[in-house]
């Protein structure tokens, strides 16, 4: 087998694993090549618009292991392959020395025994990193229920470290990954979290889980996001919309991954970790699934007009957060820019603020952005699906057009 | 109509304006004197400047001083005399100017900041190396700000044990880096006309495209996302989208 040959095979089998991040390190070049950007480089976008910034393979594509979601599952009748580490670092000096990436994210399949497979990894990142003295940025995957000496190994080789823990809840593991356990997985998240230092995964750990191949609700998933943050100290947990690969009577037959859904969980992930909000405030029992409408935000302060509009020149921080299209750079900014002057609607755009979303939920001086009587909660509602809709109407577009 | 001239660097629009403040002169205008054509009412003045000035005589944070070398940067026809009322204002203000964005000149002075830095991270990641004759590393730029010199600091950091050579083809210069420091030259001087392409470059090449092919997930297809990122501005020096530079679409 030829070396593109190999490397088609393995970059296609890794390239469900939606993590590219190569931020977070401040790995330095002692006198070799690379170093490690610390807010991380893109340095190309593929085809579906994923930023491409590491060389994402598998070490192999063989597995022990027979997950229904996973293309390389055991049972699975494709062509298989396995890089040398050798080959992993020819490919990987060659393509950065060019600048076409910035560092190399490896993963595996299970190749006889987790133990065997970690051992592999690390063979072939110890060649990379003191053979060839590459100094970018690495990530690699820990293969669950590997000896604590060798993820202890790995992690002083690598700048981030993780596991991925698949699905939100342990039954949906256990319908779709019968090899996996979570606790197996959570081991590794402890350990990474109780090691991390400059000289082991400073860059911290990541996970994954697939959305939309079980019945979890949106709830579930943000809790579980919400306890893995909390516990494990993640920088970072992914939403991977599931890809109908295998056909099996346990998986849902999917025309097109849910992109609308894994888009509104990423939202709300992001005012899990930035905008002091709690799971508990965008969903409950009762309503247990994001408005595929509106964005989790939007949604949130609808239900909550009470404590709007909000007084730009006045509000906290994190009142002004909580604003529809207002971020945190232009809530930063806002706060620094009053010091100094009053704030009216016209300063708020060089601001950054996204006007047509905000102006509903904010008064600048006490002045609201037209009649006060239109502040209700029906107008409002009217006018942001208006505004959003035509945003989906986009992607529907894109997804008939393109798919 | 007074217009103030300077000879295209750093240093000397610096001086300049700094002799203006001083002299309480406010200028109609500042240009480049290299790359200025001007009409027949336009009145030039040129003050004696001084190539070595030391710019750490104007008072302000090393903040303030980068926001306006990276204006400075910028392709905007207007920077000199933004500059020229940021730095008015920076002088008086010192780092409260940041959250003054009230007034215009302190507003288009960080976005184009902005601009320049974003268009520099950008090629950070785009920038894309061919090897040539002895094992060189050469690459071809066309950015809209004149990030050259922050890339070469960048590059510097990162090949540190390689040679690499970093042509802006806008601006006709060159970033020459021989494993300890890096040059940046103009064109004008120096002669590159036996620059060899080996033949495993195409081999990398072709692994590249692979991978690159292959990375992207055929279900959630978004050429329109992909473009976003990667503007079309950019296409002709990024190996993996010649081709589509070259059919001149996108699809
Ligand atoms: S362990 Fe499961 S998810 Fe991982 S490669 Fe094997 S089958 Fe796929």
């Amino acid at each position: 087998m030829t070396l593109e040959e190999k490397l088609k095979i393995l970059a296609d089998s890794a390239k469900y694993d939606a993590s590219c991040s190569s931020s977070g390190s401040k790995r330095i070049n002692s006198g070799g090549i690379g170093n490690a950007s610390y807010s991380g480089i893109c340095h190309s976008f593929a085809s579906d618009g994923r930023c491409i910034s590491l060389l994402k393979i598998l070490l192999t594509n063989c597995c022990i292991f027979d997950c229904k979601y996973c293309i390389n599952r055991k049972t699975n009748n494709v062509k298989r392959a396995i890089f040398t580490p050798e080959e992993i670092c020819t490919i990987t000096m060659n393509f950065y020395r060019r600048n076409y990436i910035e560092g190399l994210f490896l993963s595996s399949g299970i190749i006889k025994s987790p133990d065997y497979t970690m051992e592999l990894l690390i063979k072939t990142i110890k060649m990379l990193r003191y053979k060839y003295h590459f100094h970018g940025y690495i990530h690699c995957k820990a293969i669950p229920g590997a000896s604590e000496h060798l993820l202890k190994e790995l992690g002083s080789l690598v700048d981030r470290l993780s596991a991925n823990i698949e699905l939100p809840t342990e039954n949906g593991l256990k319908l779709l990954a019968p090899n996996k356990e979570e606790n197996k997985v959570t081991k590794i998240m402890s350990y990474v979290k109780e090691n991390r230092k400059s000289s082991f995964a400073p860059a911290g750990q990541s996970t994954q889980m697939i959305i939309g191949a079980t019945k979890e609700t949106d709830l579930d998933i943000m809790n579980k996001s919400e306890k893995l943050y909390k516990s494990y100290d993640l920088k970072r947990v992914f939403y991977s919309s599931y890809i109908p690969v295998n056909k099996d009577k346990l998986l849902p037959s999917l025309t097109t991954p849910p992109l609308i859904r894994e888009h509104r969980l990423y939202e709300a992930d992001w005012l899990l970790r930035f905008y002091g909000f709690k799971t508990s405030d965008l969903l409950d029992e009762e309503n247990p699934n994001f408005n595929i409408l509106m964005d989790p935000k939007a949604n949130w302060a609808l239900r909550h007009l009470d404590e709007f509009p909000k007084e730009i020149n006045q509000v906290s921080y994190y009142d002004l957060l909580k604003v529809p299209g207002i971020g945190i750079k232009s809530a930063k900014r806002i706060i620094a820019c009053r010091k100094n002057f009053k704030i009216t609607f016209e300063d708020l755009k060089k601001m950054g603020v996204v006007i047509k979303r905000a102006k509903y939920f904010i008064s600048c001086n006490n002045k609201y952005f037209m009649n006060r009587e239109y502040f209700k909660k029906s107008f409002i509602e009217a006018n942001l699906i208006l505004e959003d809709n035509v945003k989906i109407e986009n992607k529907k577009e894109q997804l008939s057009l393109f798919s | 109509m007074n217009i103030y001239l300077y000879d295209g660097t750093f240093k000397s629009l610096l001086d300049l304006i700094n002799k203006l403040i001083e002299l309480k002169i406010k200028p109609l205008d500042i240009k480049d004197k290299e790359n200025f054509k001007p009409n027949i009412l336009d009145n030039m003045i040129e003050l004696e400047l001084d190539m070595e000035f030391d710019i750490s005589k104007i008072k302000v944070s090393k903040n303030i001083m980068k926001t306006i070398y990276y204006v400075y940067l910028s392709s905007d026809e207007h920077k000199e005399l933004i500059i020229y009322y940021f730095l008015l204002n920076a002088l008086k203000y010192q780092d409260k100017i940041f959250t003054m964005r009230n007034l215009k000149c302190v507003n288009s002075a960080l976005k184009l900041a902005k601009r320049v830095s974003n268009e520099c991270h950008k090629l950070k990641g785009f920038v894309r190396f061919k090897e040539i004759n002895n094992h060189v590393l050469y690459a071809e730029i066309a950015p809209d700000s004149d990030v050259l010199e922050l890339l070469s600091y960048h590059f510097a950091k990162r090949l540190a044990n390689e040679y690499w050579l970093i042509k802006d083809v806008k601006r006709n210069m060159y970033s020459i880096y021989n494993t300890q420091k890096y040059y940046i030259v103009s064109g004008k001087n120096i002669n590159l006309k036996d620059i060899e392409i080996k033949e495993e470059e195409k081999e990398v090449e072709n692994l590249w495209m692979t991978f690159f092919k292959t990375i992207g997930i055929e279900a959630r297809k978004n050429k329109r996302c992909q473009m976003n990122f990667m503007p079309k501005k950019y296409w002709k020096y990024i190996i993996e989208m010649e081709d589509a530079y070259e059919k001149g679409n996108n699809r």
